[in-house]
């Protein structure tokens, strides 16, 4: 090959690579790369995106998709994109929703009033009003914002306090009620090997929160705007995880956090915080040798509590299909109780959120299970749609320096409370 | 005179030619340059410059524009002692990090040069950690080193010195998570800096070694006297490096203390870009987390011109 040819062959290749980059970005720009005409294909006029945090359970991500199939086979002309995300899904989630990516409905954990007041939810109560009675009142409550209902229940996920029967016994304990029994019991169950409580990873989880409740005193006060976890009783019942520390019983560091079972289920604790959810996995591993409380009341004008969670399925304001949104949101979530058992019970273990559903669902009619649906119904509470994850860290941080004894609780849960009013007052403004 | 007219249409000819080929060139520098301009004009000169006018504007939920309060994000942060202790602690982990990953990646490298066999061998067994990610690697010291559990590495060979269980990540009395945070960091760097390290030994000239031992130097006055100086524009690029990547420390604080259902909240410990993040995007405060990405910037800034001032980055030898 003579080297004008090759000089030839080389700017033949820089210009024929200059094109095939040029072509493949202008393709980039052109292409669909979230898929969004996937329906497109099936003849379906719309396509509606629609968001799910990554479940762990198997088979739940295959059965979202189901749904979404059945629902455009009974209706042609909709067709739904479902998108599984994983990981920190609520940053993720708030990140798109600035964006023209946007999902036309999601679903989300703790409603955030802020999301209202920056007009990314669209209000659903066409959908909900029919069927109104069939929710638990906080289930309305939360998502409720100037008279106007913003989300649909789709589950609740009741968390409480399960407990080992043998272990118990072998420490000559009770099952605890009060605080004072709860630290007794820590105490007591600790052989070592098996330590007596876990609450979380990290040694404060939901405790702290838990506390709070079980005292009486709650995040806000009754006008629920103003901050009022630094009121004295909040004070001495937060200053309870510092004697839960001290008990010596307390599981810290385990692997998995207090969401998953494994710290009890492998018999690391013999009392621990956890997830209806988590129900089946525990069952397969101690069969009938555990049972469910909810967390112990705190003082004597306090009352046994359960934090009720759950997920709710919400609409994006801005989305250019609204209708065929609450048309999908009424048929998935109001009016098919067959696919909202299958999606409570087939794979995880949910109570569906809707009473009469809830009743016919025949898994919740005996054994922990059907303690959890009454420890839901009677000491049942949610965080408020005003608590956000500023105010909530800011909590967070005092909590766990009171639990590592770093700080004294009436100073460090004033200051952090100062600073949570502040935040709150930004977000009623 | 014949001969300039003679000569003058070749010029001509010449400086044509010259700049037909000048069009060429500028042609080819603007087709091969032009797309990573305008891609880094795009996603970072415009982002940054979009970042700082949201700095000064109340962006809770948005990135648009419009809200103004001046300089009230700065102040919220400068104010805040969250974020100061987040800021006085990165300055006490950099005081530590910094030296302790300069001696150990200056002293891995010496050594792995002066063997005589297994040279390749040894590179290659202290580089391959930090071909690791931060997050796989915090996630293994967190679930298998450094667990709470009695058989959690840490624990098992502290139970071989008759020292109880520990809780290595959420003890705050003693702060043992140190030990985890400076293990995990010196474990995924060392061995990087140490091949810079290793590249600059090779660039000296053994014959001053050989100059050296005619005078009957001692290994620690050739390693003084000869080593280090030759060594001098090395040790301040791996300085530089070591003290930027100490200032933007994030993943291994956030993969290690974080617990998923509530963030970094109960972190022991939190370094200023954990603290962002948790302002921009945990809770969409997106001018807080602007203000506090500036104030970091100028920290850096500030801090690598001093360095730069005292070690003599830049300067002729």
């Amino acid at each position: 090959m003579s080297p004008e040819t090759f000089r030839l062959n080389r700017r033949s290749f820089l210009v024929g690579s200059v094109l095939f980059a040029g072509g493949a970005a202008l393709a980039g720009c052109t292409s669909d790369p979230l898929n969004k005409n996937a329906g497109a294909a099936s003849g379906a006029k719309v396509t509606l995106q629609q968001w799910y945090h990554a479940y762990g359970e198997s088979g739940t991500q295959q059965a979202v998709q189901r749904y979404a199939q059945e629902f455009t086979k009974a209706n042609p002309d909709i067709a739904i994109n479902v998108s599984w995300i994983a990981g920190d899904y609520e940053t993720k989630l708030n990140s798109a929703m600035l964006t023209a990516q946007a999902p036309d409905l999601f679903e989300l954990g703790d409603f955030r009033y802020q999301n209202v007041k920056n007009g990314l939810l669209a209000p659903l109560d066409d959908v909900v009003d029919p069927v109104k009675a069939d929710f638990s009142p906080a289930a309305l409550d939360t998502v409720t914002v100037d008279g106007k209902i913003y989300g649909v229940k789709m589950i609740d996920d009741v968390m409480m306090l399960y407990y080992r029967k043998s272990a118990l016994q072998a420490a000559g304990v009770q099952p605890p009620q009060t605080f004072a029994e709860l630290l007794d019991a820590t105490r007591k169950l600790n052989t070592g090997k098996q330590k007596g409580l876990y609450v979380g990873t990290d040694g404060v989880g939901e405790a702290a929160t838990l506390l709070l409740w079980s005292s009486g005193g709650d995040f806000f006060d009754s006008s629920g705007k103003k901050v009022a976890f630094a009121s004295p009783e909040a004070i001495a019942a937060i200053g309870g995880l510092k004697q839960l520390h001290d008990t010596g019983g307390l599981l810290q560091g385990y692997p998995t956090d207090w969401s998953d079972p494994g710290a009890f289920a492998n018999g690391a604790t013999a009392m621990q915080w956890g997830g209806l959810w988590s129900l089946p996995d525990i069952k397969k591993a101690l069969g009938d040798d555990f049972g469910v409380i909810a967390w112990p009341k705190f003082g004597d004008t306090g009352k046994q509590v359960a934090r009720v969670g759950g997920w709710y399925q919400l609409a994006n304001a801005k989305s250019a299909h609204l209708d065929a949104v609450k048309q999908f949101i009424n048929w998935l979530w109001i009016k098919n109780a067959d696919l909202q058992k299958d999606w409570c019970v087939k794979y995880g273990f949910h109570i569906p959120a809707r009473k009469p559903v809830a009743a016919q669902t025949t898994e919740f009619s005996s054994g922990p299970a059907k303690d959890a649906v009454t420890i839901s119904q009677q000491n049942g509470k949610s965080y408020s749609g005003l608590w956000n994850k500023a105010s909530a860290t800011l909590f967070l941080q005092a909590a766990t320096k009171i639990a590592n004894g770093q700080a004294d609780p009436a100073a460090e849960l004033g200051d952090a409370a100062k600073k949570a009013q502040a935040e709150v007052d930004k977000q009623l403004a | 005179m014949t001969a300039v007219m003679e000569k003058a249409p070749a010029v001509r000819v010449v400086a044509k030619r010259r700049r037909r080929r000048d069009w060429r060139a500028i042609g080819a520098f603007t087709v091969l340059t032009g797309p990573v301009v305008l891609g880094l004009g795009l996603f970072k000169y415009v982002a940054i410059a979009w970042s700082f006018l949201l700095s000064f504007n109340d962006a809770r939920g948005t990135i648009t524009i419009g809200h103004w309060i001046g300089f009230d994000n700065y102040a919220f942060l400068l104010g805040d002692d969250a974020f100061r202790t987040s800021l006085t602690t990165i300055a006490l982990f950099t005081v530590f990090i910094v030296p302790i990953t300069f001696v150990a990646s200056l002293g891995l490298a010496v050594l792995v040069n002066s063997i005589r066999r297994g040279k390749a061998f040894f590179r290659t067994v202290f580089l391959i950690p930090a071909a690791v990610s931060y997050v796989v690697a915090a996630l293994v010291w967190k679930m298998a080193l450094f667990n709470g559990l009695p058989s959690g590495v840490a624990n098992v060979l502290g139970g071989l010195f008759g020292a109880d269980p520990v809780p290595w990540l959420s003890e705050t009395s003693p702060p043992v998570y140190w030990v985890a945070v400076v293990t995990l960091r010196l474990w995924l760097q060392v061995g990087l800096y140490m091949i810079l390290f290793l590249a600059g030994l090779k660039a000296i000239s053994p014959s001053l070694y050989e100059a050296g031992e005619l005078d009957g130097t001692t290994k620690w006055q050739a390693f003084r006297y000869i080593t280090l100086p030759q060594l001098r524009n090395t040790s301040v690029a791996v300085l530089l490096l070591i003290l930027i990547a100490a200032f933007q420390a994030f993943d291994e604080f956030y993969n290690l203390f974080g617990t998923g259902l509530s963030g970094t909240a109960t972190a022991p410990v939190k370094p200023p870009l954990v603290y962002l993040y948790d302002s921009a995007l945990g809770d969409q405060n997106y001018g807080v987390g602007s203000a506090g990405a500036f104030l970091l910037t100028v920290l850096i800034v500030v801090i690598t011109l001093l360095q730069g001032r005292f070690v003599g980055f830049g300067k002729k030898d």
